[in-house]
């Protein structure tokens, strides 16, 4: 097995396994912590794919920017940090068996997908910055501007439903 | 190596990122795992990328974490002050709050 | 790395600049601009001026945008085949065609009266039905002072014209990475706009929390379907899909996979069964202004979207996703209409109601799919693009005809309270009972003739048992329709009964808008059936 293979092995067990743990856990402080661990696996596996640009894009957003406000999310709940019970729904069997369904035909289909054929992954990236902000900028810059339209309506929004009564400048939280 | 095993490890992020929201009951861990399923379409969108040898899932993948970081920013004002209103005194109506 | 970034740097980088047709598009551009210079005005203009002033932009920028989409329509380029209008703009990003602007512009009308809907304030004394301050607490000292200051949020504005901004993108997306992030355009804001209401406030975030979850796990979904048929085809843009299905590439799995979950995406974003579950919480708990702009324009946009996905990038592949679409609209036919006669609750009733059009919309969505050049056949664009608008209006008008009948607790939705209004207020009830018609399909009102055209393209594309189902769940709505209109008028009020408040002209004005285009499109739809047929098809 290939140098590729095996990290691939490791990274996807990494996944698979805390991916898991975020789902089942009985800490929900927890949960944010291996979710970490997840998207720090896919971060690698984007790496092994040729992907340079999304993996290190991936450490920033996801690992830098979303996981650290789902923390402060959690703390701003007063999530307890021990362990508890009754965080899932009594209908455990019925969510496993729908999802045991859904993953197995999932899988079935991709691994059929191509009928056999095989790109191997072990060659030269495509994935740098510079063809990506090409692609951007050239083919794709009308929905990447929307996407900043996006992120200016979430900012906004957040703000309306979380800023105190500083609003009209007299008073602040 | 061929791109399949990533299909796989992909359909298997999907599905327990599905199996997650059903079953969990906190807000905050619910939308975890809907980041696990963006996540699983990310890789499934950066594979296929390479096994199409273009550069339009690479883009995909980019875009989507674009929004999920605008999603983080709506879904936690959302839920953070529903729980400020719920903890205070005034709780005025039946709960229509499934999780 | 560094070697690599560094020798990058050092070459000169020509980028090509990107090729837009701004005089195709600027519809689109105007509404966000004007979200944009809203949320400016937030940000410098004095607090008592910022009602006014995002009210009039607001409302301006649509109308302008209106305007816009009727001169871009004016002056369309054929295409080749004839068939269709219209060409592919933004470096493919857009499609521009006749379809496209019938449902901006039903769309761009529709949101015009919702903002006028939203703008209205003398029904709360003052002050719009949002939130005074959403991050007061219900029931706090805060909140009295809010109130007593009269504090209100005019955010609302530029977020609703994002909103918009996001439904004239989705519809148009000629691929689906952009119809991706434009179903989250606008979806962001109308999560955000659910949990502002004013009275009411918990059950109101509480849509708002219930929304937001399922609405991510369903475009997560919707996602994934898209990785699966970038998977299978190798490209995003809807015509390149097209090619794949047609030169039969292989993979058909990943394809039906790709189609069914991204089918769940947007089925959800419709309220079809059984992906309706948040339809009635959220369209009970939201603010009732923000209710009717859902009801009427997601819709809208959302069917925009169905009809030119699975008929230009998954037309070659119908006989695969028609048996599903077919279970889809009968269960939600079923669902909606069976449901509809339990509600005690008027914004619950219209959201079950809801359900049950959008089985109607589907039922002329798997109708005859294609037109024939110089054939006057009703095409399944055609009736549902007609549908859309004659609902949306009805819709609308019905959710504001809610805001005005109010007791001391504010808008009075339990359906028992509305017992005796045709004696309140005749005039009311007589426009909530010409709605009520409207949505049973009574001839001589737009609900007729909209059935009739979704029937018809459904009958003429061999759907005759769906058609037969449709006719027997209108049959059974029919029940509850005219049940509130016995109620209305010959039930004795409870109580006190309720009250009929009056509002300034802005809800006068929408309601007046539902009542003139359910008559006119139910007497002369004429004119609009030519418009939606000259619109041609969707260009590819």
């Amino acid at each position: 097995m290939s140098v590729v293979g095996l990290l691939f092995l490791l990274m996807g067990a990494m996944a698979v396994g805390s991916a898991l743990l975020v789902v089942t856990t009985a800490r929900l402080v927890h949960s944010a912590l291996w979710l970490v661990v997840t998207l720090g696996a896919l971060a690698g596996c984007y790496l092994l794919l040729g992907a340079e640009f999304v993996a290190w894009v991936q450490i920033l957003i996801y690992v830098g920017a979303v996981v650290v406000l789902l923390l402060f999310a959690l703390m701003l709940t007063r999530a307890p940090t021990g362990v508890q019970t009754g965080l899932t729904t009594g209908n455990r069997v019925v969510a496993a068996a729908t999802a045991g369904v859904v993953g197995l035909v999932l899988v079935t289909v991709v691994v059929a997908g191509f009928g056999g054929a095989r790109v191997s992954v072990d060659e030269e990236s495509v994935g740098s910055a510079t063809s990506m902000g090409d692609a951007i900028f050239r083919h794709w810059v009308l929905p990447f501007e929307v996407l900043s339209v996006l992120l200016l309506a979430a900012l906004v929004g957040a703000i309306v439903l979380s800023r105190g009564r500083a609003s009209s400048g007299e008073e602040t939280p | 190596m061929s791109t399949e095993p990533f299909l796989v490890l992909s359909a298997l992020l999907f599905t327990i990122g599905a199996f997650g929201v059903l079953i969990r009951r906190n807000a905050i861990v619910v939308f975890m795992c809907v980041e696990l399923m963006l996540n699983a379409a990310n890789l499934a969108f950066v594979t296929f990328a390479r096994h199409h040898g273009n550069l339009d899932g690479q883009i995909a993948a980019f875009f989507v974490m674009v929004v999920a970081a605008a999603e983080v920013v709506v879904g936690l004002a959302i839920i953070v002050t529903i729980f400020r209103t719920r903890r205070s005194a005034s709780v005025d109506d039946a709960s229509l709050l499934k999780y | 790395m560094i070697a690599v970034h560094g020798s990058v740097l050092a070459q000169e980088i020509e980028i090509e600049s990107p090729n837009i047709a701004y005089s195709a598009i600027y519809p689109i551009l105007i509404v966000f601009g004007v979200a944009l210079v809203g949320v400016l005005v937030e940000a410098f203009a004095p607090r008592p001026r910022r009602y006014v002033v995002q009210t009039v932009l607001a409302a301006a920028g649509l109308g302008l945008a209106f305007v816009g989409t009727v001169l871009v329509a004016g002056d369309l380029p054929e295409t080749q085949n004839g068939l269709a209008r219209g060409g592919i703009e933004a470096e493919g990003a857009l499609a521009v065609d006749g379809p496209t602007l019938f449902i901006w512009g039903a769309i761009l009308l529709l949101s015009f009266f919702s903002v006028l809907l939203f703008a209205e304030r003398r029904l709360e004394s003052g002050v719009t039905a949002f939130a005074g301050q959403a991050a007061a607490l219900p029931g706090t000292e805060a909140e009295r002072e809010a109130s007593t200051r009269g504090l209100e949020h005019t955010e609302v504005f530029p977020l609703m014209l994002f909103a918009v901004g996001g439904m004239m993108l989705f519809p148009a997306s000629n691929d689906l990475l952009t119809m991706f992030v434009a179903l989250e355009v606008l979806s962001f804001p109308l999560y955000l706009l659910c949990g502002l209401a004013r009275r009411r406030r918990l059950l109101s975030q509480e849509a708002a929390v219930k929304y937001f979850l399922l609405g991510a796990f369903a475009s997560g979904f919707f996602l994934y379907g898209i990785a699966l048929v970038y998977g299978y085809a190798g490209t995003v843009t809807l015509a390149g899909i097209d090619g794949a299905i047609t030169n039969r590439v292989g993979g058909d799995g990943l394809l039906l996979a790709g189609i069914g979950l991204m089918a769940v995406g947007l089925l959800f974003k419709i309220g079809a069964a059984p992906f309706h579950a948040w339809t009635p919480d959220v369209y009970q708990g939201a603010p009732t202004a923000v209710t009717g702009f859902m009801a009427a324009c997601t819709k809208v946009a959302a069917f925009g979207a169905l009809l030119r996905v699975f008929y230009v990038a998954f037309g070659g592949a119908q006989w695969n996703w028609m048996p599903m679409m077919w279970i889809v609209a009968a269960l939600t036919m079923g669902v909606g209409c069976v449901l509809t006669l339990t509600q005690t609750d008027v914004k619950r009733m219209l959201a079950y109601s809801s359900i049950a059009h959008a089985g109607f919309l589907l039922t002329g969505f798997v109708g005859v799919q294609a037109a024939t050049r110089d054939s006057d056949d009703m095409t399944s664009l055609v009736a549902v693009m007609f549908y859309l608008l004659a609902y949306g209006f009805t819709t609308l008008g019905a959710f504001a005809v809610v805001t005005v009948v109010r007791d001391s607790s504010g808008e009075a939705t339990h359906l028992s309270r509305w017992a005796g209004l045709g004696k309140q207020s005749p005039v009311l009830a007589g426009v909530f009972a010409l709605f009520m018609l409207a949505f049973l399909g009574l001839p001589a009102t737009s609900g007729f003739m909209a059935k009739w055209a979704v029937f018809t393209s459904a009958w003429a594309g061999d759907a005759q048992l769906l058609v037969i189902i449709a006719v027997l769940a209108s049959v059974i709505t029919a029940f509850v329709y005219i049940r509130v209109i016995v109620l209305m008028f010959f039930a004795d009020p409870v109580g006190e009964g309720p009250t009929v408040a009056m509002p300034s002209v802005l809800t006068v004005v929408t309601i007046a808008a539902g009542v003139v285009v359910t008559v006119a499109l139910g007497v002369a739809p004429q004119p609009v059936l030519d418009l939606a047929h000259q619109a041609g098809e969707f260009v590819r």
